[in-house]
């Protein structure tokens, strides 16, 4: 079955180019134009993957994200104009999984598109834990004293990768390169924005991380399990 | 013997060193009462004004007592040299008129003159009949009372007595020689200051005789210390009002400047809203105040005028971005499709869909290094620091530049003096963007010849030399290395690429750090750029770890070796799995 993204710009000529290339990869790509239209979209159609400018007529692109986000886990990468620090870190801590900077190259969207839909299912249940927490890779779900924990895939993917090797410390390049899938070094704030995140859900206290250590000047490791 | 002689130096040392403690301490004190004073305006007011007031007073004083003190004593003498004088001819007409038969008679007319004259003139502490001759006193000497005879020498003095026979040998018998002396009183034993009159009487039987009075001072003497003490005490009352009074007024004046430098000192903190209180008077201070508040009004006006043009451009910037970056977008990704169908197109059309691609990318790099200029105009750009090796960065970039070194065989290599100590606060994206532009900027230019980075620190600051043996540059070259769009040679770096802001971003990330990016450079002998950053936000720069100007210009590898890089040695972070954590 195709996999149908939710392309949401106002730039018709981008978003035809868009499809063009998501269709090269056997891909649906499904079109919306403005801002309030967006959230009406995603829940009708059930999109795999959201394509979201942030610049848009009607309610502005962190504000879409915010919404769908609201509702649903699914993968939105956010397309911006604008790399500076600010709005990126807006656009991350508004629930966006990733962000491409125009311009890009249409491998490089591709590529992103294909890192979030990428659903690597091990053979046979697998189940991990992480401090207190039990992660089922096979089942999705995320429990604290089986009580469910709701993660984002992105968020949950992110946890998965820390958990199964705990005692690895990850860089934030390593991170970039397993989870979103970038083969280059790129933003890091990407990673810390998440795990901020991940964090917010996961941790009984934020401030004080058992589950996703910082090991500083390095990066990421998983806690212990208990 | 040297036991008590060692113990006598090691005596001395100690009392050196107490000493020299006691000079430092008294240093010090009189350092912080320097610093006091030239601190506290109010202090200096006060204790110019105190010095004033103790000179003025001082004077009126001295001027009071002396004037009080003269004008006393004169009367007080003119009363003596009459009383004495009336005394004197009282005591010639008692000699004149007694019968006196022989010097025992005489001595016993002298004895009972001199004691009457005590009793009849109660001002008079003393008489003296005296022999002129003698200079020593005489047996026929007649002293009353008895009790000041041992004064005898000092009362009546050589010069005193002198002054006396010369009158005596004038004939003037009606002058009288006057001396100011300290009379002892034998039985309270008390000093007082006194006078002594003489003149000469003639004694039957006995010829002429020396007579002198002895006049005590004491009641002037109280009377001038009891004025004395009443100046003293108003003098003090004076000084203490002076004081209160300098106080109060520096207090009104000095008060509102130290509130004048308080309220600036808070505009210079980016209060804007601060203003002086007490702008309604119209006085010196209100004016102050007003012009004070004008003043921060217009700076206050000016900054939210710079603060908003600043905006406006950063929105413009911002806007410009997104209206140029979706159309480009588009571009791009047509460009790419065709492009990745270039082998169905004819040769003609192959070969543009090519050049498309190509252009648009320049394009593309040319619209991200103007926005990120126009960041730095709008002072929009924003330092994101961490803590990073240098060493790894450089590391980094030279890996990622290997391709193109070996593409132009240009031998690349690294020292990294000591790995892992070039720890300093930077941003990493624009670090590399700096060293990966200077090193892609020397293997471009150094035209087969060896390229060195080096990589070295000092306690304030890290900091990289990147130095080739290229075609190098002229001094005016070096001057506008910074520039936007310079290019040394038109000509030759057209077809390299770049956009000709690579450098002035790169000076602008610089100094974003508070670092150097600096150049030096020679036709012929290749150019070298360094890079300095301090190790933490609030050092200043004054040096730099390693020199600009290279020692020797001649490559330290022959350009036969091939390229070398040392990696940084130490422990991979990702496969350490018994790392600490913190």
């Amino acid at each position: 079955m195709k996999s149908r993204v939710l392309v949401v710009d106002d730039d018709t000529a981008l978003a035809e180019m868009i499809g063009i290339v998501l269709r090269g990869e056997g891909l649906e790509p499904i079109f919306c134009t403005d801002g309030d239209g967006a959230l009406p979209m995603a829940r009708t159609h059930q999109p795999d993957l959201i394509l979201l400018d942030v610049m848009l007529p009607g309610k502005d692109g962190v504000q879409v994200c915010r919404e769908i986000r609201a509702e649903s886990g699914v993968p939105i990468i956010m397309l911006t104009a604008k790399s500076d620090t600010v709005d990126v870190v807006l656009g991350l801590e508004s629930g966006a999984d990733d962000y491409i900077s125009k311009p890009f190259k249409p491998k490089e969207l591709v590529a992103r598109v294909k890192a979030r839909l990428r659903r690597t299912e091990d053979p046979g249940p697998e189940r991990l834990q992480v401090g207190d927490i039990d992660v089922d890779v096979t089942g999705h779900t995320v429990t604290r004293a089986g009580e469910k924990i709701a993660l984002t895939p992105l968020e949950f993917d992110l946890l998965v990768e820390l958990a199964r090797k705990p005692w690895q410390v990850f860089t934030r390049e390593v991170l970039l390169e397993r989870v979103w899938g970038y083969r280059h070094s790129a933003d890091t704030r990407l990673v810390n924005v998440h795990v901020q995140r991940l964090r917010s859900k996961i941790e009984r206290d934020p401030e004080n991380p058992e589950i996703v250590l910082t090991v500083r000047g390095v990066g990421y490791k998983a806690g212990t399990p208990q | 013997m040297p036991g008590l002689s060692s113990l006598g130096s090691s005596l001395a040392g100690t009392l050196r060193r107490k000493a020299a403690k006691v000079r430092l301490v008294l240093i010090r004190l009189a350092r912080r009462a320097t610093h006091a004073f030239r601190a506290s305006l109010r202090l200096r007011i006060m204790t110019s004004a105190l010095v004033m007031g103790v000179l003025a007073v001082a004077a009126l004083g001295l001027y009071l007592s002396t004037s009080v003190r003269d004008g006393m004593v004169e009367r007080r003498l003119e009363a003596i040299d009459s009383e004495s004088a009336a005394l004197t001819a009282n005591a010639e007409e008692q000699f004149q008129s007694s019968v006196v038969m022989d010097e025992q008679q005489a001595q016993q007319l002298m004895s009972s003159v001199a004691a009457r004259i005590l009793q009849s003139a109660s001002t008079v502490e003393a008489v003296f009949l005296v022999h002129p001759t003698g200079t020593q006193p005489q047996v026929s000497d007649v002293i009353i009372p008895d009790s000041m005879g041992t004064q005898q020498r000092e009362l009546l003095t050589d010069e005193l007595r002198r002054e006396n026979s010369e009158l005596r040998e004038r004939e003037a018998t009606n002058e009288q020689v006057m001396q100011f002396t300290e009379v002892r009183d034998p039985v309270r034993d008390e000093v007082t200051p006194g006078v002594v009159v003489g003149t000469s009487v003639q004694i039957p039987q006995a010829g002429p005789y020396e007579i002198y009075y002895v006049y005590s001072l004491q009641p002037e003497q109280e009377i001038l210390t009891f004025m004395h003490r009443v100046l003293g005490t108003g003098a003090a009352f004076v000084l203490l009002l002076i004081g209160l009074i300098t106080a109060m007024v520096s207090r009104q004046t000095v008060a509102p400047v130290t509130r004048a430098a308080a309220v600036a000192e808070r505009l210079a903190d980016g209060h804007l809203d601060e203003r002086l209180p007490g702008a309604t008077g119209i006085d010196e201070m209100s004016t102050l105040s007003r012009s004070f508040n004008a003043m921060a009004d217009s700076l206050q006006q000016q900054i939210q005028q710079m603060e908003e043009l600043s905006k406006a451009q950063r929105q413009f910037v911002s806007d410009v971005s997104h209206e140029l970056r979706t159309p480009l977008t588009t571009i791009r990704m047509a460009g790419d499709v065709i492009h990745a169908a270039r082998d169905q197109l004819d040769p003609a059309a192959s070969r543009s869909a090519e050049l498309l691609s190509d252009q648009v990318e320049r394009f593309e790099i040319l619209l991200a290094d103007l926005l990120e200029i126009s960041r730095f105009d709008a002072g929009a750009a924003v330092l994101d620091a961490e803590q990073q090796d240098l060493g790894d960065v450089v590391t980094s970039v030279v890996q990622m530049a290997q391709p193109l070194a070996e593409n132009k065989a240009v031998p690349i290599s690294v020292d990294l003096q000591r790995p892992g100590n070039s720890v300093a606060d930077f941003d990493p994206r624009r670090i590399e963007r700096i060293v990966r532009n200077l090193v892609v900027n020397a293997i471009e230019h150094a035209e087969g010849r060896p390229v060195e980075v080096t990589v070295a620190h000092d306690a304030h600051a890290v900091a990289v030399v990147v130095r080739d043996y290229g075609v190098g540059m002229t001094v005016q070259e070096v001057e506008h290395v910074f520039d936007r769009f310079w290019r040394a040679d038109p000509a030759r770096t057209r077809t390299t690429g770049g956009t000709g802001l690579g450098l002035a971003i790169a000076h602008e990330d610089a100094r974003l750090h508070a670092g150097r990016l600096e150049a030096w450079g020679r036709p012929g002998r290749g150019a070298s750029f360094r890079l300095t950053l301090p190790r933490r936000a609030g050092i200043t720069l004054n040096s730099s770890p390693v020199p600009l100007v290279p020692d020797s210009h001649e490559p330290a590898v022959t350009t036969d070796q091939i390229p070398v890089v040392h990696p940084p040695t130490g422990p991979q972070p990702t496969n350490i799995p018994d790392l600490e954590i913190h």
